[in-house]
């Protein structure tokens, strides 16, 4: 039954990526540059978390590292454009290669194991991810990190429109990917992983391939952010970070392909609106999250969808 | 390197050893009983730390029955937050997704930073005195105060093994968590055992807190450094098993002290490897057996 629901809304999945996407590309017109800077910070958490659900919410796999292919992303390009001296796209080409062998790297090491264990394994390599980008001082500046990251196309919302549209293309082909047969083969993995192996896929290929997707789209996202902030600190790739883009995902929702990309947004909101009302927002955003976690156990849009699903049931 | 130089940097590592199993075991615990990875353990043990700090310099001062006072304060407040943290907070959860258990305990995390900064205040709170004096290895001097700790914390160790070996709640404990309907249908009280099991492994992280901050000082975001190590131990040791947090905690302890005196580069780092070369040649850890996941 679940199934069956899920595939007939593979179309709305794209209207809503257009739709979204299209609110989002009017959105700087209306609103200061303050909080253009803000969305295009949601947009990224949002792509970051987008790239965790590959593997989580269509895969089956839980990673609690995620926080090493956003930092990574990050450190690289910063450190391209500022201790190189590239060009931006030489930079961006620079990262994606190390991403992709950092990504096919951790795979194979923590694919040796599903469940708790991976979730284990991909916490340890992420920390030492953090812990090598924390000493190795003079590439990365060890825990003042790296600053005075050039922004292309200079002002915030040119830069704001690049974001978006590299958010745009990405996710379009993590939906191409998703709707694929590798990509049906991926949630066939998530649901019966036995089942998988028997009716012929190799299962440990496969989930190796979810990896490296979803790290690199992961990724793009750091990629992107580290100009926009113009700095970039361990930090970036510290387990708790690791942690808030699983609640990211979690927090829109991962049974809908838009789940965690509106859920980066309505985090960074969240916490933008409970730093503007105190300076113990930490704690607020811990009682806010909390209380999501009882009252919208599927998230911001899997609830949505789930109101949808039984308008449509009423109407037949 | 003298022998006077490697007992004292002996006793550093056992001290740092202590602390580490104390915070590991109770993890251990929790995740062996109810399968929950409690992300606040960590912030658990930051409130251990403040307890001990409010009872041994604020109120009563910097004497052996400050710090005594501070020690068991630590230990039967957090066995309080344990228990009502379970009972409220997490057991409406159990009929839900496990990641829902790891979010609330992820944001229960980060407000607790909070409310240590709210009572305490953001700056680090160091004890400036340490109880029992010092004693001299050749010309170091070493804080009795460090064998104290080392000493508890080997009681605390073999009294859990005791607890869980001989006593009935720790025999029902351990039956809780293999099968909770069985236990249930034999009998037990499964909701009464997991709220204990809570408690008991809540207040070992505190006791740890309580232990750990004279010498490491009290600061807000030490929970989040705490559980990430405590992760590694019990990964490494196998997770649910008291003999295993003893040796993970020994290993990570140990490979911080080398690398500290070797190669001070691979200090942070060094842990994480062994972490991973352990779940890839044995993931149970070295001591653990087979966790079976329940759905």
């Amino acid at each position: 039954m679940q199934r069956r629901i899920r595939v007939s809304t593979w179309i709305i999945d794209l209207y809503s990526v257009i739709g979204v996407i299209a609110l989002l590309s009017v959105l700087p017109l209306f609103i200061s540059s303050y909080y253009t800077r803000l969305v295009a910070v949601g947009i990224l958490y949002g792509i970051a978390a987008t790239g965790f659900n590959i593997l989580f919410g269509y895969t089956g796999l839980l990673s609690f590292g995620h926080a090493m292919f956003w930092g990574l992303g990050g450190y690289i390009i910063a450190i391209g454009l500022i201790k190189l001296g590239l060009s931006f796209p030489l930079s961006v080409l620079l990262s994606l290669t190390i991403l992709v062998l950092v990504a096919l790297g951790a795979g194979y090491i923590s694919l040796r194991h599903t469940e708790i264990y991976f979730a284990m394994l991909t916490l340890a390599l992420s920390q030492l991810a953090y812990a090598i980008m924390l000493k190795w001082r003079s590439l990365t500046g060890g825990d003042e990190g790296l600053y005075g990251i050039p922004r292309p196309l200079g002002t915030i919302t040119h830069y704001y429109y690049l974001i978006l549209l590299v958010s745009l293309i990405t996710l379009i082909v993590v939906w191409l990917v998703l709707r694929s047969p590798i990509g049906l083969a991926f949630q066939t993995i998530r649901d019966n992983p036995g089942r998988a192996e028997t009716i012929g896929y190799n299962v440990r290929r496969l989930r190796l391939l979810s990896f490296l997707i979803s790290g690199i789209v992961t990724g793009i996202a750091g990629i992107m952010y580290v100009p926009l902030e113009g700095a970039i600190t361990p930090e970036a790739l510290y387990w708790t970070f690791s942690a808030e883009i699983v609640f990211m995902a979690l927090l829109g929702g991962t049974r809908a392909f838009l789940g965690p990309f509106i859920g980066g947004i309505v985090y960074v909101f969240i916490r933008d609106y409970a730093m503007d009302i105190t300076e113990y927002w930490l704690f607020v955003m811990g009682v806010i999250l909390a209380i999501l976690v009882y009252i919208l156990p599927d998230g911001v849009v899997g609830t949505i969808y789930a109101r949808i699903a039984r308008l449509q049931r009423l109407k037949r | 390197m003298s022998i006077d130089y490697a007992l004292v940097q002996a006793i550093n590592t056992l001290f740092y050893a202590s602390i580490l199993f104390l915070i590991a075991s109770g993890l251990s615990l929790i995740y062996g009983i109810m399968r929950i990875l409690n992300l606040a353990h960590g912030s658990f043990y930051m409130l251990g730390a403040y307890i001990s700090y409010t009872a041994a310099m604020l109120w009563i001062g910097p004497t052996p029955a400050g710090f005594v006072a501070g020690f068991v304060l630590s230990l039967a407040f957090l066995a309080a937050v344990g228990a009502l943290t379970e009972r409220i907070l997490i057991r409406p959860l159990y009929s839900k997704p496990s990641e829902l258990q790891l979010l609330l305990t992820f944001a229960l995390m980060i407000a607790l930073d909070d409310v240590v900064k709210m009572i305490w205040g953001p700056e680090y709170k160091s004890f400036t005195k340490l109880p029992w004096g010092y004693m001299s290895i050749g010309h170091y001097s070493v804080p009795i105060y460090m064998l104290v700790v080392i000493a508890s914390s080997t009681i605390i160790g073999l009294l859990l093994w005791w607890f869980f070996a001989k006593t009935t709640i720790g025999k029902q404990m351990r039956a809780a968590a293999y099968n909770p309907e069985i236990a249930a249908a034999l009998g037990m009280n499964t909701d009464l055992l997991f709220v204990s099991a809570f408690a008991l492994g809540s207040a070992l992280s505190g006791f740890a807190g309580a232990m750990a901050s004279p010498i490491l000082t009290a600061y807000p975001g030490m929970g989040t450094d705490a559980i990430v190590l405590s992760f590694a131990v019990i990964v490494i040791g196998g997770m649910g098993s008291i003999l295993g947090s003893v040796v993970g905690a020994l290993i990570a302890a140990i490979a911080r002290t080398v690398m500290v005196i070797v190669y001070p580069l691979l200090e942070v780092a060094l842990i994480y490897i062994v972490m991973i070369i352990v779940l890839l040649v044995k993931p149970t850890g070295l001591f653990g057996k087979e966790i079976v996941e329940r759905r």
